[in-house]
């Protein structure tokens, strides 16, 4: 893990444009968050009721596919403010031996590999997500339908792919200007 | 080019765009996705694994634990008790010789035990302790190393997120990990308070001792520390003992620092912003790595190199002792430049099918458990190891006053202490897998 950490100091981070997608990147995180929580309290009231079953409670029916399909949404909320704010893991022994002006580069090469990947993933997961709502599959126990959940995991990566579009202007910007394009 | 050349190939590929700062994750899925095309000689494979690929490696069960664990941990760090606990181990050790250091590795051993991850330990009572050093006269050195080293025991000590990670992909019980990771972070604390003993032996300027407290003022200070035990003592007993699964015990333990949070009046709106947004980052940093990795192993698969890599290794008709002290060795240079996470996705699906074929007269099951924690202590060393051990920099930047070139030297001796242990679980594997009879 390199010095991925702290806020960038490109000055587009207070464009309006650069305070819309920061807050739809916090959005997407609190939600997330919001959600984990759910799962938290979802499970602590499963394992109570599962304590509690000779005084007639119940745990909660399909606690585990809930508590999955729940994390598995939240992890894809997450990805974007772990995009925008360089969270992702990298080593960057031997860069840091090359100048501001090549690190900027590297920063605009890394930022397109991380807009194809996301692009990937989206694209993918569409067809994914259609094949779910054409076959109508659906979770093992509480029989949810699981398009739902793939549409939700789209809209993520769609404003993960709108993200990883902003931090390649960002860096790209950084890398013409000559420098300033290190996290 | 036969497939196996190919598998050999995409290492040392892997590799340079690692070291180019390509993220780890991508360098991964990209290897993994291009090698599967050179293989199969279509996309279509590939394209139609991505449909369903992403969701089920973020919705895989025995992961669900990892955001919660993180968010347990980031409720820990907010709730104030790394204060508490190190308040009560500088009231029991203070007086020692050395005693403040050895608080501040007794606090980072509390703090582990409700987080799993070494980063956020070492940050959180360097903000603790290190002032507090400073001010019983401790060099530089010492204080940043020993608050570098306990910082280690976030992970050492179960809860631990990189565990879980080797639980998943070797496909062992993430209980029998917790219960075999127990003993050895114990003995870690231990050490590393040996160690420190025997610094301020060494060089008395380095560190001070400070007035004895009585008992009954120990004790309530102890007892101030009571909601991480409880919490502790739910989650890991709960996992020990099979009351509650790995993922339960982790929401319960979410649950419980949350609420400890709530408790010492920690968690305003902006705390709950910062945790939300802290385990956000470190999640989706796990997750992003998962991914690349479950595309590097579908390559990986397809291309034989684990098969053959296991089969070529046991022809050899080498000594298990000497590949597995190789193994250990390589990873402790990894580990000097690599993060723990990445490097374990990394090498694991390679390394681990070769040591399994390997004789070290221990049942299949006990020798994973066994292995995995020898790998976690190593990798956690490159935590600390010059030139980039993590923590070192995380401490480092904190005290201000201290020149980097002081902190590589004090932590030194640290390291050493963590590879006599290493060698000693090694040569004793009932040392690690004695908890793993004793519950299993």
């Amino acid at each position: 893990m390199g010095s991925g950490r702290g806020k960038p100091k490109v000055f587009s981070d207070h464009s309006p444009l650069g305070r819309a997608i920061y807050g739809l990147a916090k959005g997407l995180t609190f939600l997330g968050g919001a959600l984990l929580l759910a799962v938290v309290v979802m499970v602590t009231i499963s394992i109570i009721g599962r304590a509690f079953l000779w005084a007639g409670l119940r745990p909660i029916r399909g606690d585990y596919e809930l508590a999955s399909a729940g994390v598995a949404l939240a992890v894809f909320a997450f990805l974007p403010w772990c995009h925008l704010e360089r969270g992702h893991a990298v080593v960057s022994i031997l860069t840091d031996r090359f100048g501001p002006r090549v690190n900027a580069w590297i920063l605009a090469i890394t930022d397109l590999m991380m807009l194809a990947a996301a692009a990937f993933i989206a694209w993918r997961l569409w067809f994914g997500m259609l094949d779910k709502f054409a076959y109508g599959e659906t979770s093992l126990l509480l029989r949810m339908p699981m398009g739902w959940p793939y549409a939700a995991a789209f809209a993520c990566t769609l404003a993960f792919v709108l993200i990883a579009l902003y931090c390649l202007g960002r860096s790209l910007t950084g890398a013409l200007r000559g420098a300033g394009g290190r996290p | 080019m036969s497939n196996i050349a190919l598998g050999l190939l995409s290492f040392p590929l892997m590799l340079a765009l690692i070291f180019l700062r390509v993220p780890i994750g991508i360098a991964m899925l990209g290897v993994g996705v291009f090698g599967s095309l050179l293989i199969t000689g279509s996309f279509t494979p590939i394209l139609a694994q991505f449909k369903n690929l992403t969701w089920s490696t973020f919705a895989s069960h025995s992961l669900s634990v990892v955001p919660l664990f993180l968010l347990m941990g980031a409720f820990a760090t907010l709730s104030g008790m790394s204060s508490r606990l190190f308040e009560a181990a500088t009231a029991w050790l203070g007086h020692r010789k050395g005693g403040v250091a050895m608080a501040a590795i007794g606090a980072s051993a509390g703090f582990g035990a409700i987080s799993g991850s070494s980063l956020a330990t070492a940050a959180t009572m360097g903000q603790v302790a290190l002032p507090q050093l400073r001010k019983n006269g401790y060099s530089g050195a010492l204080s940043t190393g020993a608050i570098a080293a306990g910082g280690t025991l976030g992970i050492l000590i179960p809860p631990s997120v990189i565990l879980v990670i080797f639980a998943v992909q070797t496909e062992q019980n993430i209980a029998k990990l917790f219960m075999a990771a127990f003993i050895p972070g114990i003995l870690a604390a231990l050490g590393y308070m040996l160690v420190i003993a025997l610094y301020v032996r060494a060089v008395p300027q380095a560190g001070g001792e400070r007035p004895r407290l009585p008992y009954g003022e120990r004790f309530a200070l102890l007892a101030r520390v009571w909601p991480v035990l409880a919490v502790f003592v739910a989650v890991i007993g709960g996992i020990y003992t099979g009351i509650f699964t790995p993922t339960e015990a982790a929401a319960i333990g979410a649950a419980g620092t949350g609420l400890i949070a709530l408790a010492t009046r920690s968690l305003s709106l902006k705390g709950l912003s910062e945790v939300f947004l802290s385990t956000a980052s470190a999640t989706a940093m796990i997750f992003f790595i998962v991914l690349g990795a479950a595309a590097l192993n579908g390559f990986l698969a397809l291309s034989q190199l684990p098969q053959f890599a296991a089969g070529w290794v046991s022809d050899q008709g080498l000594n298990p002792w000497l590949v597995l002290a190789i193994v250990l060795i390589f990873y402790l240079f990894l580990g000097a430049v690599m993060d723990s996470l990445s490097m374990i996705l990394l090498t694991v699906p390679i390394v681990y099918p070769m040591m399994a074929m390997l004789d070290f007269g221990l049942p299949p099951d006990d020798f994973a458990v066994w292995f995995g924690i020898l790998v976690l202590i190593v990798v956690e060393v490159g935590l600390i190891t010059p030139p980039v051990g993590m923590n070192l920099f995380v401490i480092n930047a904190m005290a201000r006053d201290v020149p980097m070139s002081q902190t590589y030297r004090g932590v030194l001796p640290f390291v050493a202490s963590d590879i006599a242990r290493t060698a000693i679980l090694v040569a004793f594997p009932p040392i690690t897998l004695w908890a793993v009879w004793f519950f299993g």
